[in-house]
């Protein structure tokens, strides 16, 4: 071995480097592309579902290809509704907590004040809260102050508890933008502009933006998605979520299928449409 | 006005906290104060509850009765995070630095699987490893693995399904705090450090690989000598080749920041998690979460699920009490800048 | 109120007489169902004491679906505007094949009272549904539903916390003349004017017999037999389960002790360390039998009419040592805006038409005299499922549960969390 001549070990290098540049650039590659099929590959399942046509109510074992339920998405009584207030409460929610725990976020950030150590208990501790509980309480909060209640079940009390539960996740996330940003950027434009309003649009937004839309992709698939805290909030409201629990004894209807899948293709869609829209507006 | 503010500088943080912790205040812990006055309670839904004092003991009491819940919560958490981060970070790594134009929509892939029911999602996973489902039923028919092995039903189920419906969690923050690395400061670094990071990867590799893999095998009261082993060569082999200086001292550090913030968004609502338990797993794999869940509702034993949910609380803020303290942001910055 | 009191009289007296005969009873009313004969005599007591419109215009609505419009009474004054709210079970009630959007029997309900329903399928559970009804109930509030449907070990738990209503029978007359005989007397709901069952159901063995082989005991749950070890779901509803166990046991369910509860724990326990038990399941044993990953499951015999269409090979059979049988009743929570409006829907399904339509739908056993007969007018084949009209050899077999007090009920909750591995 140690023998080995020069031209032996020339012969070997070039070689070793070939498998390791192979690695550098494929491994991540096929990572990610194995990554996104697992993340996607149940979405797969519910898309070729929505073309299945069960015999009886059960939509769980392959029976043939039918696109009737793509001619009649909101068939079953009372889907159209749930969608229709779990995509509006999805959607305020989203909104209402983004602002919100932004700036939440940037007050914890860039500011020094008492009482931080408190703040940041606050925000985490929703997310430690079980549901069930957080729900039950919230509940017992809504019908206990005033006859009739200060706070009539509907979709004002769901769009409450939305929000609540979004803002923690919308801080953490900004804040894991925020943090280690350099500061001279902003403190430059606070000497230019002397402004801090101005500050804060022209600079630090536009440099924590991704961050924020990344917060508000979490919150609205949070808030999309809740059945527990919605179940105790909503009185006779009934979202998306609760409309396919209460049918999921005997029989999800393949509507919902249908119903899914289209909100899997318009997010992403209108996101490539955006993509493409602003590649032919660079040339 | 900008003279006013200069002045007071309290003003600022003041009124950018206010509206959300207002909110907070009156929508999460006002309702946390009335779960917490009921943990003191004692009685019966029948008989009403009465609150003492000295009803502290429900606290010692539902702890030592069901702490191999909260210690099966914790594993069974832990173990999803780390395998959340496994897939979520170079996931999140080929987009920021990869991606290009096409970082918004591959984004918006990993997060738009969950804008779809969560009833839904796990039926699926539920039609793609049914017993004898797509993946298992040809391999049973050819002999791979016997008849009666499933994966439904199992330790694994329910880690695999929090990992999975925990992953835009952990792969969203860890891509906003990787996608501010300045590509320029990794270029130079690059040329600072050139090449693979030797033998650093190959401990490190090696060291969290064997303890990843050996803490899933305790799980799963599988081999867990022989995976630890499996785990450590693999992660070395990982380490050897993929992991260059650069990325440790310089990019690694940088998205410190999201590794942290993903592992809180993961860690701490999956402890409480219950659904995925529920549905994936069998009666030995419940969590703290389905005691709760069967002590609020089943039982109306209001009092002790609000002591079982407190306590879980409790050990979540000291959690987020060392993180603050150890890994808080501002240490974080400071590390990055030495870097 | 006096007339109240004088249509209230013939349920009391003739519970007097039943008095004592409640677990005979069981055997009695399915036998009562499934024969014509029982169930014909109804009829002429019905139309003695409804009053007139109601019942014409239900007769005619069931018999056409689209009735002709009658002469619309006045709601009651009593109620406050806007549709009766009503929380009930999913696939609980009669859908137009044409439209999903439409229920057939409700519109007629509609076209003959002038009342709306908002009628909305949210029960997926008994508890989950408590555990959002109760802080209301509790604080004296109005809960938002003026008619919920839900299992009888839930509704007792509710009459005995107080929290529903007793109904005014002047605007029941269907209810009084054509609830069967044998749900009359129930330990927790004494005048029987607290409650008005909806559906009952059986729960028993269901199973693939090109798996397993046929089976007829419920020893299979306890018997590692390499055919469904690890293939075997329970339900997670204590009665359910624990009433097999103790059937399975020889012990008696009508009287269910603590002692008994903890025998059947100890089974079950033993079942589960044996590795047969997969899993304790509310709502998804169905699907897992579906698609293959269970094998033996205890299921409830309405689901399996569903299971049976999709996948055919499966059977369901009430064991030789016994089944369960459970109802589901429809009850006025305290603080309902449209108590009136809620009476009249509820009489509304004591029509024996309206009823048999709803019947031909959900495919669960109806407490309704008649509704096998009008029935069979419609639909002849769902009249002459067994799993629906179950004939005498299978209804002697079947059981109740019997009401726990309080605490008993605690106590067995307890004990079962073991089974469920929450404890």
């Amino acid at each position: 071995m140690t023998t080995a001549n020069p031209a032996q070990l020339a012969a070997a290098r070039p070689a070793r480097q070939v498998i390791a540049r192979f690695f550098d650039r494929w491994s991540l590659i096929v990572y990610t592309a194995l990554a996104v099929i697992y993340l996607l590959m149940p979405v797969a399942v519910i898309v070729l579902f929505s073309f299945n046509d069960p015999v009886g109510r059960s939509n769980f074992v392959w029976q043939g290809f039918t696109l009737k339920y793509w001619m009649d998405p909101f068939g079953p009584l009372g889907l159209s509704d749930a969608v229709i207030v779990s995509i509006t409460i999805a959607i305020l929610s989203t909104a209402i907590a983004t602002a919100l725990g932004t700036l939440i976020a940037i007050a914890l950030e860039r500011y020094r004040f008492q009482g931080k150590g408190l703040m940041n208990s606050l925000i985490f501790l929703p997310m430690a809260t079980p549901e069930i509980i957080m729900g039950a309480s919230l509940l017992t909060l809504f019908v206990s102050y005033g006859s009739p209640p200060l706070f009539p079940l509907n979709f004002l009390t769901i769009l409450i508890a939305h929000v609540m539960f979004n803002i923690s996740y919308v801080v953490v996330t900004v804040r894991a933008r925020l943090a280690g940003f350099p500061r001279h950027l902003e403190e430059a434009a606070s000497d230019l502009y002397a402004n801090e309003w101005q500050t804060f649009w022209r600079v630090t937004f536009p440099l924590i933006l991704p961050g924020i839309v990344a917060a508000a992709l979490l919150a609205f698939s949070l808030s999309i998605d809740d059945f527990v805290i919605t179940n105790f909030t909503a009185g006779k409201t009934q979202t998306f979520p609760m409309f396919i629990y209460a049918k999921s004894r005997i029989g999800i209807p393949v509507q919902v299928n249908v119903i899914g899948t289209c909100i899997f293709l318009i997010a992403v869609g209108s996101v490539a449409l955006t993509t493409l829209v602003g590649r032919r507006k660079q040339r | 006005m900008g003279t006013f503010l200069k002045r007071h500088r309290w003003v600022t943080p003041l009124a950018l906290l206010a509206p959300g912790i207002l909110w907070l205040l009156a929508f999460y812990a006002i309702p946390a104060f009335l779960m917490f006055v009921a943990s003191f309670w004692s009685g019966t839904l029948e008989t009403g509850f009465t609150f003492s004092l000295a009803n502290w003991t429900n606290y010692p009491d539902a702890i030592s009765q069901f702490m191999p819940f909260y210690i099966r919560s914790i594993v069974y958490a832990a173990a999803a995070t780390m395998t959340t981060f496994l897939i979520a970070y170079p996931l999140a790594y080929t987009i920021a630095f990869k991606g290009g134009r096409y970082k918004n929509l591959m984004l918006f892939l990993v997060v738009a699987p969950f804008f779809t029911s969560f009833l839904l999602r796990t039926i699926s996973w539920k039609i793609i490893l049914g017993d004898v489902g797509p993946v298992l039923g040809p391999l049973k028919g050819i002999g791979v693995i016997p008849q009666d092995f499933h994966i439904l039903a199992t330790p694994m189920a329910v880690i695999a399904g929090i990992t999975y419906n925990f992953l835009p969690f952990m792969t969203l923050p860890i891509y906003v705090a990787l996608e501010k690395v300045d590509i320029r400061l990794v270029e130079a670094a690059k040329d600072l450090y050139a090449g693979p990071w030797r033998p650093g990867g190959l401990v490190t590799g090696g060291i969290f690989g064997g303890v990843l893999l050996s803490v899933l095998g305790l799980v799963f009261n599988a081999d867990w000598p022989i995976l630890g082993a499996f785990g450590a060569v693999f992660g070395a082999v990982v380490g050897w080749f993929l992991v260059s200086e650069s990325f440790i001292r310089v990019t690694f550090p940088l998205s410190l920041s999201g590794v942290f913030a993903g592992g809180l968004l993961t860690f701490i609502p999956a402890i409480g998690d219950y659904i995925n338990a529920e549905l994936l797993g069998n009666p030995d794999t419940n969590m703290i979460g389905n005691v709760i869940q069967n002590k609020f509702l089943t039982q109306n034993d209001y009092p002790i699920a609000s002591a079982l949910s407190f306590a879980m609380m409790a050990g979540v803020l000291v959690v987020v009490a060392i993180y603050a303290r150890i890994l808080g942001t501002e240490e974080l910055s400071a590390a990055a800048a030495r870097a | 109120m006096t007339t109240n009191g004088q249509l209230a009289s013939a349920p009391i007296s003739r519970r007097r007489l039943l008095q004592g005969t409640a677990l005979m009873g069981v055997a009695a009313f399915l036998a009562a169902c499934g024969t014509k004969g029982t169930a014909a005599t109804a009829s002429p007591a019905a139309s003695a004491a409804v009053p007139s419109a109601a019942s014409a215009a239900g007769a005619s609505a069931a018999a056409s679906v689209a009735p002709t419009a009658t002469p619309v009474p006045t709601p009651a004054p009593t109620d406050a505007a806007g549709a009766i709210n009503w929380a009930n079970w999913t696939y609980y009630m009669d859908v137009d094949p044409k439209d999903q959007k439409k229920h057939p029997t409700l519109d007629a309900f509609t076209k003959s009272t002038g009342l709306q329903v908002k009628y909305q399928e949210v029960v997926d559970d008994n508890e989950t549904f408590f555990g959002t009804i109760q802080p209301q109930l509790q604080a004296g509030q109005d809960t938002g539903w003026d008619i919920v449907t839900l299992t009888d070990w839930m509704v007792a738990r509710l009459i005995r916390l107080g929290w529903v209503q007793s109904f005014n029978l002047t605007n029941m007359p269907n209810f009084v003349a054509n609830l069967k005989d044998t749900y009359k007397n129930v330990g927790w709901d004494p005048d029987g004017t607290h409650h008005a069952p909806w559906q009952s159901g059986m729960t028993g063995i269901g199973f693939d017999p090109a798996k397993t082989g046929n089976l007829t005991s419920l020893a299979a749950y306890f018997t590692p037999d390499p055919r469904w070890k690890g293939k075997t779901e329970l339900l997670s509803e204590m009665r359910d389960t624990i009433g097999l166990t103790m059937l399975y046991l020889g012990l008696s369910t009508e009287q269910p002790t603590r002692d008994a509860c903890d025998k059947s724990v100890v089974a079950l326990q033993k079942a589960k360390s044996d590795g047969i038990i997969r899993g304790l399941k509310g709502n998804s044993y169905a699907e897992d039998l579906k698609a293959g990953d269970a094998v033996l499951v205890m299921a409830w015999s309405g689901d399996m009419v569903q299971v049976l269409v999709d996948k055919p090979g499966i059977k369901f059979n009430i064991a030789d040592e016994g089944g369960m049988l459970w109802t589901d009743n429809s009850v006025i929570p305290n603080g309902a805006q449209h108590k009136n409006g809620a009476e009249k829907l509820i009489d509304w399904y004591y029509i024996p038409e309206n009823a048999a339509l709803v019947e031909d739908f959900v495919n669960y056993i109806c407490p309704v005299k008649g509704a096998d007969v009008a029935l069979k007018k419609i639909d002849p084949t769902v009249a002459s499922n067994p799993l629906i009209f179950p004939p005498d050899s299978t209804t002697a077999r079947l059981h109740i549960f019997g009401a726990l007090t309080e605490a008993d009920e605690t106590y067995f909750n307890q004990q079962f969390a073991k089974v469920l591995g929450v404890a």
